[in-house]
C-alpha cells in the first residue's frame, strides 16, 4: 500500500454477499450502477474468470456509445475477491492506462449486518514516490493526504 | 483531473524520466541556471535542453532569460494536479460504491 498512489474504501453493505457478487458479475446488474446516471452504461464483455474480459461503454444519448473501460480480470474467487486491471486490455495486450495504469481489488466478507465490502485501487507510477522523496515537500503533501483521508472517512462510513 | 487530461498526461510523462527527476530535485532546493543544472548530468547540452523544454511544456518548471543566462524555477502548483487527480479517482470509486450499495439493497427502486 502506497498512500500516495493507492486508494482504499471500506463499507458495510446491508445486503448478502451473494447479492453484491451478482451485482459485480451479472452484466445487466453491473450496467445499473457502474456509471453515474444519466450517462448510460453498456457492458460489452464481462467474463469473471482470470484472464477474462471486462469491457464497458458509455453513452449520453443511449444511441452512440464511447469506450469506457477495456480491462481484464486477474483474480476471480467466487463470492470472495475480484481483481482487474487496465494495464492489460481485454485482448491480453499490454496497455498504458491513462494517465497511469491501475489494478482494482474488491474483497467481500460476511458481516452481521450484511457484507463487509473493501476496495483497494493501486495506481502504477514509481516516479511519484521519487517525487516526494526528492523534492522535500513531505510536509505539504502529507497535509494534503491527511485531508483526503479525513474526507474519505467522513463520506464512506455513512 | 477530468478537465485537464492532456496536462496530466504531460506531467506524468515529464516525471517518468530520471534526468528530469534529477533536475526537479535540484530545483526543489531553489532556482538554478540551465548551465548549473547541466553540470550535474553527463549528457550534452542540446540533449539536456530537450529535457528542460519538456519540463517547461509540462508546466512543472518556469524558465526566464536574464542576460545570457536562462534561469529555471519549480512551479509547485503544477504538482497539485497529481494530487487533484487522485482525489478525483477517490470520488469516482466512492460514488460508484454508493450506487452499488443502493442497487443491492433495493434493486427494484431503479427499473
Amino acid at each position: 500500500m502506497n498512500p500516495d498512489l493507492d486508494l482504499t474504501l471500506q463499507r458495510i453493505i446491508r445486503a448478502p454477499r451473494a447479492s453484491v457478487w451478482r451485482a459485480w458479475t451479472d452484466p445487466a446488474s453491473l450496467e445499473r450502477w457502474w456509471i453515474p446516471a444519466p450517462t448510460r452504461c453498456r457492458v460489452d464483455r464481462l467474463e469473471p474468470r482470470p484472464g477474462g474480459a471486462l469491457v464497458t461503454s458509455m453513452s449520453d444519448d443511449g444511441a452512440a456509445f464511447a469506450p469506457h473501460l477495456d480491462a481484464c480480470f486477474l483474480v476471480v474467487d467466487e463470492l470472495d475477491r475480484i481483481v482487474f486491471t487496465n494495464a492489460i486490455d481485454s485482448e491480453l495486450r499490454p496497455a498504458t492506462g491513462s494517465p497511469v495504469p491501475m489494478t482494482a481489488e474488491v474483497t467481500l466478507a460476511d458481516h452481521p449486518d450484511g457484507t463487509d465490502y473493501r476496495l483497494l485501487v493501486r495506481h502504477g507510477d514509481p516516479t511519484i514516490r521519487a517525487r516526494h522523496e526528492q523534492l522535500g515537500f513531505e510536509h505539504g503533501w502529507g497535509a494534503v493526504t491527511g485531508q483526503l483521508a479525513r474526507l474519505v472517512e467522513s463520506t464512506v462510513t455513512a | 483531473m477530468a478537465q485537464h487530461p492532456a496536462q496530466l498526461d504531460s506531467v506524468f510523462a515529464a516525471l517518468a524520466d530520471p534526468t528530469r527527476r534529477v533536475v526537479l530535485r535540484r530545483l526543489g532546493h531553489g532556482p538554478a541556471s540551465v548551465g548549473e543544472l547541466a553540470t550535474s548530468t553527463s549528457i550534452t547540452l542540446p540533449s539536456f535542453m530537450k529535457h528542460i523544454r519538456a519540463l517547461e511544456a509540462s508546466g512543472l518548471i518556469h524558465t526566464s532569460k536574464v542576460g545570457r543566462v536562462r534561469r529555471c524555477q519549480l512551479n509547485r502548483e503544477r504538482f497539485d494536479l497529481v494530487e487533484d487527480w487522485l482525489s478525483e479517482q477517490r470520488r469516482i470509486w466512492s460514488d460508484r460504491t454508493d450506487r452499488l450499495e443502493q442497487f443491492v439493497t433495493n434493486p427494484t427502486e431503479h427499473p
